[in-house]
């Protein structure tokens, strides 16, 4: 449509050709004809579609049809009951197993971390953006982590909060009696947790001072001019001008958390101890490869999509509303 | 607009509750094309299984001069994994290797039994029953695998003890122990219970020690009673031993493979649940501590009357699956995978108990020979028994023991539950 509305202001304006004669018709005899019109309108029509096509179809049969086809299995049976259907066993076995019950205890450990997760880039973004000293050097080392690979943040940092490792050493020069990072369950999970934002931060920061550059200098000079002290302006200033930059980092950071904690998981702690680090996504690569139960394992990939989408869904409305000065 | 849109989602989700398909896949279609048969191991890449396998091919092109075998080396850590899937699309190899035990009784739909083409091997091999199940046989065991007790002599000559002689009970046992952290400020037991493997080890090193020689083959045939004393004696004794400061420390956030035995070879420890083939194992041991220093015990009598035996069963062997075109080829195959020829290749090279055994073993140092000297009157080691799950949930809960956020009374009933549902 807008294609034609173009098409007849591009005839009705004059082409300021003054030399040549008033009858100036259009190149290659696409004239005025209206029987011409429909057929190139509606090629034109489709073009947007066929350009497209490309990317629908990757993500209607890469994405959206194995989903239909996890839910699917997820409704039939493991090994004696292979290919049939058994209604919502699966998803009851999912409701009385201890082990995805921690699963999904961590993910609301991890939900409730979240703001940490994000304040704690935001807070070094907003320190290089006000020109801390070394705020060059700064920048180029926070984003260096986030290019090593999970396998190999995982082999490090399991080097170095081994129990008699050199995290330990230092503490027992400091005084302080030896931890079991890893090994200990209660402190092993917020372990792989602050590993795992030690190893991603470094995106989310490039992404809070991309913000930052599109801020307008002058309200926070005029804040200065005030008198506002920095956590002032940092409140007051800085804050609801990145409201929209803090949603996206919210929902990368909490769909990360959920999705690529993998492969520190399997490094670093293989769930354990006793189960302690257990995520759904750790819980559906044990139960399909090992335990042999791909149809539970689909159960529990379709539980883990439909909390994603919930907390993703609550995210964006909560933080909108939060931020409604756009 | 609004309407087409709501229909469509509604389609989508009748389709996707429809609960039809599998997500196991079908065990229908055929591979192995015609002269080709596809063996998938883990074995394949390591450099010391290259003679045995060169070995076991020469023997199937004797029989089969025309079939070509292919070898595909997994990793070890996601062999199983992938190993579903492969067995989910149907599509899989012809031959397969399993550990014994769980792993392969767990997928025993999978696999062809083998009764009828192994007669001829059952005199010869060793190690069959953790390929079995309901009394028939999936798989031609290789190695056998089980878990003496390690320890360093040095160690016992350092303190003044005598290194031939190792405790024979268990008071013994801790006095020795004692004895060797006071003269040398080591550990008694390396342990490295991260994987959730080190209970695994100590149920098959110490529960001969225990159990009752009726309560041992009551386990091996299926009749379990977790809340039996002695049973339980074993997660007690777990608990004790982490509690008494016998472990080395750490011991839920050190991996067994291989850190575990690290700390036995680097001298962290004077004992160590090891292994009889392959890995942490007398080859490994004999590397480090020289194999004059190597010391092997049995477990030490801790309940009276119990008989103390080396715990060990088939370690790894190779099964046919079901989908394959000719069973009895793979059959075939599998045979010169445990030929004699084969078998002496890897137990030189890798440092593995075969299971053939009338092999000869006289090289391998004095540990070696303990063991050897132990196969005829060993039992079938008891965490074989277990199925794959109830070991997932015994990891799991041994490390709650470690910790203290578990007793041995819950940690059995768990267990009980879990072995009666699978």
């Amino acid at each position: 449509m807008t294609v034609e509305r173009s098409r007849s202001s591009l005839r009705s304006a004059p082409y300021g050709r003054s030399d040549e004669p008033a009858a100036v018709t259009p190149a290659s005899g696409r004239a005025a004809s209206p029987r011409r019109w429909p057929r190139y309108a509606r090629s034109e029509r489709l073009a947007p579609y066929v350009l497209v096509l490309p990317a629908i179809l990757v993500i209607a049969l890469l994405r959206l049809w194995p989903l239909l086809l996890g839910v699917n299995f997820s409704f039939t049976g493991d090994a004696e009951r292979d290919g049939r259907p058994v209604g919502f066993d699966n998803y009851a076995t999912l409701a009385y197993d201890d082990l995805f019950q921690s699963a999904l205890r961590n993910v609301g450990l991890l939900v409730l971390i979240l703001p940490v997760a994000v304040a704690f880039p935001g807070l070094l973004a907003t320190f290089i953006y006000l020109k801390v000293p070394g705020h060059r050097f700064f920048r180029s080392v926070y984003f260096f982590p986030a290019v090593l690979s999970p396998v190999i943040v995982g082999a490090i940092f399991n080097l170095v909060l081994a129990f008699d490792g050199p995290l330990n050493a230092m503490l027992g020069i400091a005084g302080i009696p030896a931890v079991d990072w890893l090994g200990d369950p209660h402190a092993a999970i917020f372990t792989v947790v602050g590993v795992h934002i030690w190893a991603t931060f470094g995106m989310a920061l490039v992404v809070f001072l991309a913000g930052f550059a599109t801020l307008d200098g002058s309200t926070q000079d005029a804040a200065r001019v005030d008198g506002a002290s920095i956590p002032q302006i940092i409140w007051h200033v800085f804050i609801p001008g990145l409201s929209r930059t803090i949603q996206f980092v919210f929902v990368t950071t909490m769909i990360g958390m959920l999705t690529s904690m993998f492969g520190l998981l399997y490094v670093m702690t293989s769930g354990g101890p006793e189960g302690s680090t257990y995520l759904p996504e750790y819980y559906i690569w044990i139960q399909q490869g090992q335990m042999n139960r791909p149809a539970l394992a689909s159960a529990a990939s379709t539980v883990l999509f439909l909390i994603m989408l919930t907390v993703g869904l609550l995210q964006v409305s909560l933080l909108g509303r939060a931020g409604r000065d756009d | 607009m609004k309407q087409r849109a709501l229909w469509s989602v509604l389609l989508a989700a009748v389709l996707a509750l429809a609960g039809c398909g599998s997500a196991g896949g079908s065990t229908t279609t055929d591979s192995g094309a015609g002269g080709k048969l596809v063996v998938w191991d883990w074995k394949s890449s390591d450099a010391n299984a290259a003679n045995f396998l060169a070995k076991a091919k020469t023997d199937f092109a004797k029989k089969h001069p025309g079939v070509t075998v292919e070898l595909v080396a997994q990793p070890f850590d996601q062999y199983y994994t992938l190993l579903g899937s492969a067995i989910q699309a149907g599509k899989g190899p012809d031959v397969m290797l399993f550990n014994g035990g769980g792993q392969l009784r767990d997928r025993i739909g999978s696999l062809v039994a083998l009764d009828q083409y192994i007669g001829p091997d059952k005199a010869r091999l060793a190690g069959w029953d953790a390929f079995s199940k309901d009394g028939k046989i999936y798989a031609a065991p290789v190695t056998l695998q089980g878990h003496p007790i390690y320890y360093n002599k040095s160690m016992y000559e350092k303190a003044g003890l005598n290194p031939d002689k190792p405790a024979t009970t268990w008071n013994d046992f801790l006095a020795n122990c004692a004895a060797i952290s006071q003269a040398t400020g080591k550990k008694c037991l390396a342990m490295g219970n991260k994987e959730g493997i080190g209970i695994q080890f100590f149920m098959s090193s110490f529960g001969p020690g225990i159990l009752t020689t009726q309560e041992y083959a009551d386990w091996i045939a299926g009749k379990r009673d977790w809340q039996s004393p002695h049973v339980k004696k074993i997660f007690q004794l777990w608990k004790d031993a982490g509690d008494a400061g016998l472990n080395t420390d750490g011991a839920n956030s050190t991996p067994m493979f291989m850190d575990m035995f690290g700390l036995f070879q680097g001298g962290k420890s004077s004992h160590v649940l090891g292994l009889m083939s392959d890995v942490g194992a007398w080859k490994d041991f004999n590397e480090f501590l020289t194999p004059q220093k190597v010391g092997v015990m049995l477990s030490p009598v801790i309940t009276p009357g119990a008989v103390p035996v080396l715990g060990y069963d088939g370690g790894i062997g190779y099964g046919v699956a079901k989908w394959t075109k000719d069973p009895a080829l793979a059959a075939d195959l599998v045979r010169s995978l445990s030929c004699a020829e084969a078998l002496k290749a890897y137990s030189t090279d890798a440092g593995a108990v075969a299971a053939d055994t009338t092999i000869d073993t006289s090289n391998g140092g004095p540990a070696l020979a303990v063991i050897v000297s132990e196969i005829k009157s060993g039992k079938p080691a008891l965490h074989v028994a277990l199925s794959a799950k109830t070991q997932d949930l015994m990891g799991r809960l041994s490390q709650g023991l470690l910790s203290g956020s578990v007793t041995v009374d819950e940690a059995v009933t768990q267990l009980a539950a879990s072995d009666k549902a699978a």
